[in-house]
Parts: C-alpha cells; structure tokens; sequence
C-alpha cells in the first residue's frame, strides 16, 4: 500500500501494447519510477478518489501526472478527465490526453475539460519517446504543483 | 223714243182707206230714212274679223224680232239690234239659228254667249242676266172667228189655251192658273195652225207677233180679242250667261250706246216701216175699189164715220193703256239709268266718247265722279284743260299713245296717275277704242276706272312680297318652293349659293327632281329619288331626310337635310316648299367620332382581352405556384429525411474515422513499436538480411499511418464546417513555403511571389491548399536542375486566379484529366513518392469555395497549377445569398 500512496504517474490504457510502449518511452527518458497503469476509466477514478479496491490508499497522496487514453472500457476518457477536473482534490492534477489521432473534436472536448496537455501516439516510436520526454520533464520536474 | 208698234194692232184691225192715206204718206215721209238705214246695216254687216266674237242665236220664228230670212240667215229688229250695240261695244256677233226651247237651254249652259230677245220672267232670274229692256209687248188672246163668250181672262177657264213650249206665254199661263186644260206647241205657227183647224179654243201670245204671224201664214180665220192681259206684259231684253258680267256690262253699254245715238230709232224704223210698204201692195185694191166704188163712198163714209168714232173711242181707250205702259216703261228706262250710274259710282268707272269730227267729248257720270267735276258746270270737250288732270311724269305717255291711236286705229289701255279737281291723287286705267271709216278714225270711245284701292293693295302686295323675298333671301337655308309637277316657282339666295347656280332663272320652271337629284346618263332620274319630296305633293304629309344627296350645278354633291312641307289651297295640295341644308360635315363629324367610339370599344375590347389573358396567365401561374409550394413541401420533408438521413450517415462516418484512427492505428503502432523494439534490442543476434525485412516492415506501417492520416484529414475537409475570413494570401503562401521547404530546399530554390489579392476563405483549408501545391513543386522539382517557383495571382473582377509554376519533371497532358482523382498518380512511388491524395485535398477544398482548379504542363516543362476563388465582392454576394436560401 505504500508503493501506491508513492504513485507518480498514473497511466490509463486499456491497450496492453500501447502500454508496454509508454512504459519503454518512459523508461528511456528515466522517468520509470512509481507508475500505475489502470486498464479502465473506472478503476483510474477509483485510484484517484481512494475508492473500490484503492479504498486503503492516502487519498492526499495524489499521482504527479496521469496519462490518460480517450478510448477505455467503462468509463472513457473524456468522462474520466471530466470527473477529474470537476472535484477540487484532482483539479489539480496535470492530466496528459494520449491520443492516436489528432481528431480535433477529441482535442477540442478535452481542452474544455481542462486538459493540461496532449500527446499523439505516434506510429514512429522514436517520435513517442521525444515527446514523452518533452512533456514528462515539463510535468513532473518543472511544473512544481502547490503545496 | 217712238213705240208706234203699238198701234198696230188696230192698222191689222181697220184695213181701211184712210189708214192706208195715212200709211202712205207715212212711207213715203219714211222711205229715205229706211234705205239709209238698209246701207248702215249692210255696213254694219261687214264685220271686222279682229274683233272679239259674241256667240248669240236666233229663233226662226218669232217675226218680226227674230226670224230667217229667204237667203236662210237670222234676221229681225232684235238680231239687228244686238248687232248694234255688240259693235258699239267692241264685239262682232256670230249668229247661230235655232229652236226657242234649245237656244234657250244653250244659253243656259253657256254654249251660246247671249240671246237677243228675251223676255224677263221671274222664271229665268235664275238662268240668266239681262240687260235693261229695249221693248214691252203685250199678249193677247187669239180665237178663231166669231167666237164668243171670251171678254176677259177669267173667261178662259174652262178653256182650252195652247202656247208655243218653253215661251213666256206658257209661263205665264201657268204662273197665273189662267185655265188647268194648258197644251203646248213647238212653236205658235203650230199652235195658230190648229187653233184654225178647230182644236183648242184659244192661243195666247205677244199680240203683234201673233198678227205677224196670222198674216205670214195667211190665217184669216183667227183673230185677237180686244182686252189686254194685264199681267202679260213682257219686258224684252238682251240675255247672257248667268254670271258673264262682263259680256253684260259691254253689251248693257254697246245697247246704251244705240240707244244714245239713234240706232235704236232707225232700226225700229226698218223693221216696223216695212209694215206699210206691204200695206202698199193693197193699194191697187184700194185705188180699184175708190174707182169703183165711189158712189158708195158717201154712203160708206157716213158709216165709216159712226164706225171711226167707236174705234176712236176705243182706240183713245187703248191709247191710254198705251200711255200708262208707256210711262211705266220709261221710269223703269229711268230706273236702269240710274242703276247704270249708281254701278258706275261702285265700280268707280265710268264712260267717255270723243266725236273726232265734232270735237266733242261726252262722259257718263261716272268719268265726272272720277274727275270730281260737275256736269252742269264742266265741258269735258276741253282736251287740253283734260290733259291737266293727268300727272306730269304721266302725260307725255298718255300723249303719244293717244295719238298713235288717233292714227293707226289701234286701241289702247294705260294706268295714269291723275289729280282730280279736288286736289285728290288717283290712280286710273284708261282704254280706248276706236272707230274706223274709210280707214280713217272717226269715233273713239272707252272707259276710265278708278283703280286707286287695287293699285295701292296691290302696292301692299308688292311690299309685303318684297319683306318675305327679303326674310327667304336672309335665312342660311336654301328654300325652294314647287308646284304639283315638281316645277321650281321661286328660290332664295341660300337656294342658289347651296346649289351654285347665279341666278334663279336657270332653276325657275325646272324640274327640281332633276336638277338636284342624280340622274342617269339619259337625264332620267335614279329610282327613289326625291320621295320624300313627292310624297309631299302627292300625300300631302310633310317629311324630313338627312341621308340624301343633293347635286350642283357643277355637278359634285352634298349631303343635305331637307323639310319638305305640302302647300295647301283649300285643302288641295298646289305644291310644296322645300327647305333644306348642307350637313356633309356634320355628317363627316359624327362619322368621326363613330369611328373614334369604334376604335376606342375596339382598344377597350382588346385590352379588356389583354387584361383577361393576363388575369388567366397569372392564375396559371398561381395555380402552378401553388403546385411548386406544394412540391416544395413535398421536397423539403424529402430534403429533411434526406439531410437527416445525412446526418446519420455523418454519424456513422465519424465513427467510421475515429474507428480508423484510433483502432487501425493502434496495430500499425504495435508493428512499427514493436519492430523497433526487436532492432534495438536483438540488433546483435539479427544479420544484415533480418535487420532490412524488419526495416521494410517498420517502413511499411509508417506508411500505412501515413495513408490513414491523409484519408482521414481527407474527410475532415469534407465534414468539417468553413469558417472564411480575409486571408493575405501573398502573406500565407510565403508562410507556408519556409513551412514546408526543408533548409536545403530553400537554399537550392529560387523562389518569386508576386503580390496577390487577398481572398475570403477558411484560413485551415486555404493553409492547406498551398502547403500541398508548394509540396508538390518542391517535390516534383528535386530531380530538376533548375529549381524555381513562381506564384501570383490574376484578379478578373469574377474571381482571383492563384498560380504556382514550377520547372520541374511536369506530366503528360493526356493525363490532366486524372491529376486530381484520389490516389491517382503520373508518377512512380520510385520517381516521386506521394500518396495520391494531395492534389485530391486541394480540389475538394477549392470546390468547397466555389472555384475551380486546372493544371498545364508538358513532360520535364515544369507545371502550372491554378486555382480560382471567387472575388471578394462576389463571394460576399454569393455567401449572402448562399446563407438566404439556408
């Protein structure tokens, strides 16, 4: 239990593969420490509000990004983010869309949700791994979130 | 005046010696006197033939008045006397011979003009006018000898009496009941024949025509009673015609006349003389008898004279009769003169009668009256003081025709104006006659009248026909007046000026119907025209026409309106009057505005026409928009569920896309992911053959993303909605050639942009337009040595044409048409590589604005590639319109 009170980043993404390639990107930018992966909206929501079968963890102790796919059994990721930035204890979580199309009507949505950011899940892999760095370093090591 | 006929009657009774002394020496006193007159009557036989002829008739029996003589011709002291005085009075007589009862019907009639002796009864007043009476007889009762019993009228009552048929004498025994046993005879020589024979027992006639007669036929048995018959006594006269006054006037003038100068006289004397010279034959007898019978003679003459003394007796008894006839008959001569002068005064006229060779003039009363002298107290044989009364402008007229007269004979007749003594004017007619002997006037004679009253009537006359002529002469309307043969009596000026004719001589007497109206070459008239007139003479009805012509004398016409009225005389038509005038422009006038009506009905009937097609046309037209609003309804539920068949269909296509680029993708990135993975991390255990079929599968699934990526921003261009605004397009191409140049291609490309005008788009798209194009000329022109592209931009007012020119590889223009299909490419993956998708892009996107794309090029020439947005101005208009009609 201690271990998930140490989350970092929370990944939701239902696609084990996509996964496993977040997972590397990750870890080749050094970025692989106290990650999550949820599998569905629900669960990410349950991790989130200490609840279901997170019930035990610190609900203050909250992840310092979520990777958030739109496309989730459940509850997608647009209801997730939703949730998210509509409870004052997750507002201020940055939450980072990963999305494998640049469908503007996604990004729109999720920009009015109050997204933080987004990253494309690109086909060249190469490219994934930029951005994750990009946007990582930015997230969790200059973006000092309050108190 | 001398009535001794009279006494005939007792000569016809003595037959004695000493009548016979007495009568001899009478003739012989006579003698010169009757031959004279025998000349003047075969002088006054020769008749002149210039003279107007008096038709009279003669009975052949009634001696010694009238009768046939032995050469046949009509004879007797009437016959001579009417001779006498016709002459006198200017007339020569043709004497015609007949019995009394036809000439007496003949003159009744008028076939005859005058009789010469005819006794006045008041039977024949009613037949006839008579003259003054010239001669009284009295009748007598005839009876055979030795009749007795008959001493008076009365005596005669149961008597049978014959009279001649149709005499005075039958009158008046009718008229005096004188016996109911009345016979008649056709004439008393018939009558005396039978009374001799034994018939009848009395004839009653004139007495001395009843002697005459007696002795002519030798009848000695019959003898006249001695009495008078008081109421038979007969006034004989000259008879006319009843009504013939002046025949009557002339012939009571022509008997005043003989009268006046003896005539009468000497003819008595002709015709009653000759009585005793037949008594001369008994002379013989007598001087025989003297001879013989002397010794008697004492005797005889003691007897004679007792016998003489009773005879004298009643002879001065008779004579006394004679007398009291006598004295009657001259106041009833007094009577006529006075009625001569008293019709003289109211006829105003009057006698005159110049004796050449006497210088004398003699007037009757009435010329005096005339003159306003007295007769005691005036001569009128004073010629020049005569000449005075004549009015000076007169009196050389009257002068030389007087005196032409005086020398050649022939008669004359003048108005004079005259001054009678008492300063009154006078207006006269004077006629003279005259007498000729030897050629040589001896006599003139006349009349003058008063004519003053006929001549100032008739002055009148002439002013108030004057006042009408002028009143016609004023009038605008022509008027002609006709008779009953359609002949022209009289016209006014307007007549002659609406006609054309100068003067009313050329119409007057002419036939109007002829004239006016027109005519066939042969002058005759056309049928039916001028009925309107006729009827007016024929029917006597008045009528008016306005539809005839009437022609000129130059022969052109106008339309004329006539009134013709029927002109009456005691309700007999004499004629008509005609008024009429030209009305050929009030006709042309009404024909106009005829014409104009017509024409304005007909405009109003076609527009009218017009109107009701227009009104048919538009309810066409609203019937057929009420089809198209119903079809338009029809069409926009089509269109609804066609739209919202769209629309689900839109749906449907979204999450076809998002299915795509999100599910397609995820085992591309598994491919290519995972491919790199087994590179990095098995890049020692793989030989050079593994490591490239890993290459080409990583290759390949970026390749697929690649394809996906463009197909799906392919569809966004088509879903997505346009947002225009003012793009610089100079601005944007320049952006987005250092956008999508890479470093070394902006260094080896030359590149020009000319300035071009902005255009209203959506920016995204346009963006789009010219990051393709520029990709393509960039792309297309690596493998050429000279690089370089050109843009700008052409504005046509319509719209803006952009360019973009490159020099580079180019394409087969065969193939133009297929430049801009999807994934059709001209080129191989090994030239150039590309997806086919970009020029598609650019063609969907450039439609979507409303313009076109093209392309020129020629194999390794370089391409040109265009595209066109419409102008601002008229893209503005169009997106207007555009967002009404949405």
């Amino acid at each position: 239990m201690k271990r998930l009170n140490e989350v970092e980043i929370l990944i939701v993404e239902d696609n084990r593969n996509d996964t496993e390639m977040a997972l590397r990107a990750l870890n080749k930018n050094n970025l692989s420490n106290n990650i999550l992966v949820v599998g569905d909206g629900e669960e990410a929501l349950d991790f989130v509000f200490a609840r279901g079968k997170y019930a035990g963890r610190d609900k203050d102790a909250r992840p310092k990004i979520i990777l958030l796919d739109l496309k989730l059994p459940k509850i997608d990721g647009l209801e997730v983010l939703k949730v998210l930035k509509s409870h004052p204890e997750s507002k201020i979580i940055p939450v980072i869309v990963l999305t494998s199309s640049k469908d503007e009507s996604d990004l729109i949505k999720s920009y009015r949700l109050g997204v933080n950011s987004y990253i494309m899940k690109p086909v060249d892999f190469d490219k994934f791994v930029n951005a994750i760095r990009d946007i990582g370093l930015y997230w969790l090591l200059l973006n000092q979130q309050p108190g | 005046m001398r009535y001794d006929f009279f006494s005939e009657g007792c000569y016809g009774d003595l037959r004695n010696g000493v009548c016979c002394k007495l009568l001899v020496a009478a003739f012989l006193l006579l003698l010169p006197l009757v031959l004279l007159s025998r000349d003047n009557s075969n002088e006054n036989n020769h008749r002149d033939d210039s003279l107007p002829v008096i038709i009279a008739a003669s009975e052949p029996d009634y001696p010694p008045f009238c009768f046939v003589d032995k050469n046949g011709n009509p004879a007797g002291f009437a016959v001579d006397l009417f001779r006498a005085a016709a002459e006198a009075a200017g007339y020569s007589v043709d004497f015609r011979i007949g019995v009394w009862e036809k000439i007496k019907q003949d003159l009744a009639r008028g076939t005859i003009d005058a009789l010469p002796l005819v006794g006045r009864t008041p039977e024949r007043e009613d037949m006839y006018d008579f003259t003054m009476p010239y001669l009284s007889l009295h009748g007598a009762v005839f009876v055979r000898n030795g009749t007795t019993g008959i001493s008076s009228v009365e005596d005669l009552r149961q008597k049978e009496v014959v009279v001649m048929k149709g005499d005075n004498a039958e009158e008046f025994v009718r008229r005096e009941n004188i016996t109911t046993k009345i016979f008649t005879t056709p004439t008393f020589d018939n009558a005396f024949i039978k009374l001799a024979a034994g018939e009848y027992d009395a004839v009653i006639t004139q007495r001395i025509i009843g002697i005459r007669l007696l002795e002519q036929m030798g009848i000695t048995s019959v003898e006249p009673l001695p009495f008078q018959l008081p109421e038979f006594r007969q006034d004989f006269c000259f008879a006319v015609t009843e009504g013939n006054d002046s025949l009557l006037a002339s012939l009571s003038e022509g008997l005043s006349i003989a009268i006046a100068n003896d005539t009468y006289e000497q003819l008595h004397y002709k015709w009653f003389g000759p009585e005793i010279q037949e008594r001369i034959a008994l002379k013989d007898i007598l001087r025989n008898a003297l001879y013989i019978t002397v010794p008697l003679f004492i005797i005889f003459s003691v007897m004679a004279i007792i016998t003489l003394r009773r005879l004298i007796k009643k002879r001065t008894r008779d004579l006394r009769n004679e007398i009291a006839g006598h004295k009657q008959t001259l106041e009833l001569m007094h009577k006529q003169k006075l009625l001569l002068n008293e019709m003289e005064k109211v006829a105003k006229t009057g006698g005159w009668e110049y004796d050449i060779d006497q210088k004398i003039v003699t007037w009757t009363d009435g010329i005096y009256e005339i003159f306003a002298v007295q007769r005691n107290s005036f001569d009128p044989s004073d010629f020049d003081r005569n000449l005075n009364f004549i009015d000076n402008e007169d009196r050389q007229a009257f002068l030389e025709l007087f005196t032409d007269s005086m020398k050649t004979g022939e008669p004359y007749d003048i108005e004079l104006r005259l001054h009678a003594a008492d300063g009154i004017f006078k207006w006269v007619h004077m006629a003279g006659r005259t007498e000729l002997k030897n050629g040589k006037v001896v006599r003139m004679y006349g009349n003058i009248s008063d004519i003053t009253q006929a001549k100032q009537s008739h002055e009148k006359l002439k002013n108030s026909e004057e006042q009408i002529r002028l009143l016609l002469n004023s009038t605008a309307e022509g008027i002609i007046g006709i008779d009953t043969d359609g002949r022209c009596t009289f016209c006014n000026q307007s007549a002659l000026r609406l006609l054309k004719y100068d003067d009313e001589r050329s119409i007057k007497g002419e036939s109007i119907l002829q004239l006016i109206y027109d005519k066939h070459s042969d002058k005759t008239a056309m049928p039916g025209a001028g009925q309107g007139i006729i009827r007016a003479i024929e029917k006597g009805e008045g009528f008016n026409a306005d539809n005839e012509l009437f022609y000129r004398s130059d022969g052109s016409s106008f339309i004329s309106e006539y009134f013709s009225h029927p002109v009456k005389k005691e309700n007999k038509v004499v004629g008509a009057v005609i008024a009429f005038w030209d009305i050929t422009r009030r006709k042309k006038d009404e024909e106009e505005l005829k014409s104009l009506k017509d024409g304005l009905e007909k405009e109003v009937a076609e527009r009218t026409g017009e109107l009701n097609e227009k009104v048919q046309k538009l309810n066409r037209i609203q019937k057929a928009m009420l089809y198209m609003v119903e079809d338009l309804n029809y069409i926009t539920a089509e269109l609804k569920e066609e739209q919202q068949k769209l629309e689900r269909s839109n749906k449907d296509l979204e999450a076809f896309t998002y299915s795509v680029s999100h599910d397609l993708r995820a085992p591309l990135r598994s491919i290519s992911g995972f491919t790199s993975f087994l590179m990095e991390d098995y890049a020692g255990k793989l030989d050079s053959e593994g490591m490239r079929l890993l290459t080409i599968v990583h290759d390949n699934a970026k390749k697929m993303d690649t394809l996906i990526t463009e197909i799906l921003n392919l569809s966004r261009i088509s879903r997505t909605e346009m947002r225009s605004s003012e793009i610089d397009m100079t601005a944007l191409a320049n952006s987005m050639y250092h956008e999508v140049a890479t470093e070394e291609e902006k260094r080896s490309f030359s590149l020009r942009i000319k300035k071009m005008p902005p255009s209203k788009a959506d920016p995204v798209l346009i963006k789009q337009v010219w990051q393709n194009l520029i990709g393509n000329a960039l792309k297309y022109s690596s493998k050429s040595e000279n690089k370089r592209i050109e843009i700008g931009a052409e504005d046509n007012n319509k719209e803006v044409i952009y360019y973009i020119k490159d020099a580079g590889a180019g394409f087969n223009p065969e193939y133009t048409g297929k430049l801009f299909g999807l994934f059709q490419r001209l080129h191989t993956e090994n030239e150039f590589e590309g997806t086919g998708i970009g020029l598609a892009v650019v063609k969907q996107i450039i439609n979507r604005h409303g313009g076109n794309v093209w392309a020129e090029s020629r194999i390794n020439k370089g391409a040109t590639f265009f595209f066109s947005l419409p102008s601002e101005s008229y893209y503005s208009i169009k997106s207007k319109s555009h967002e009404k009609v949405e």
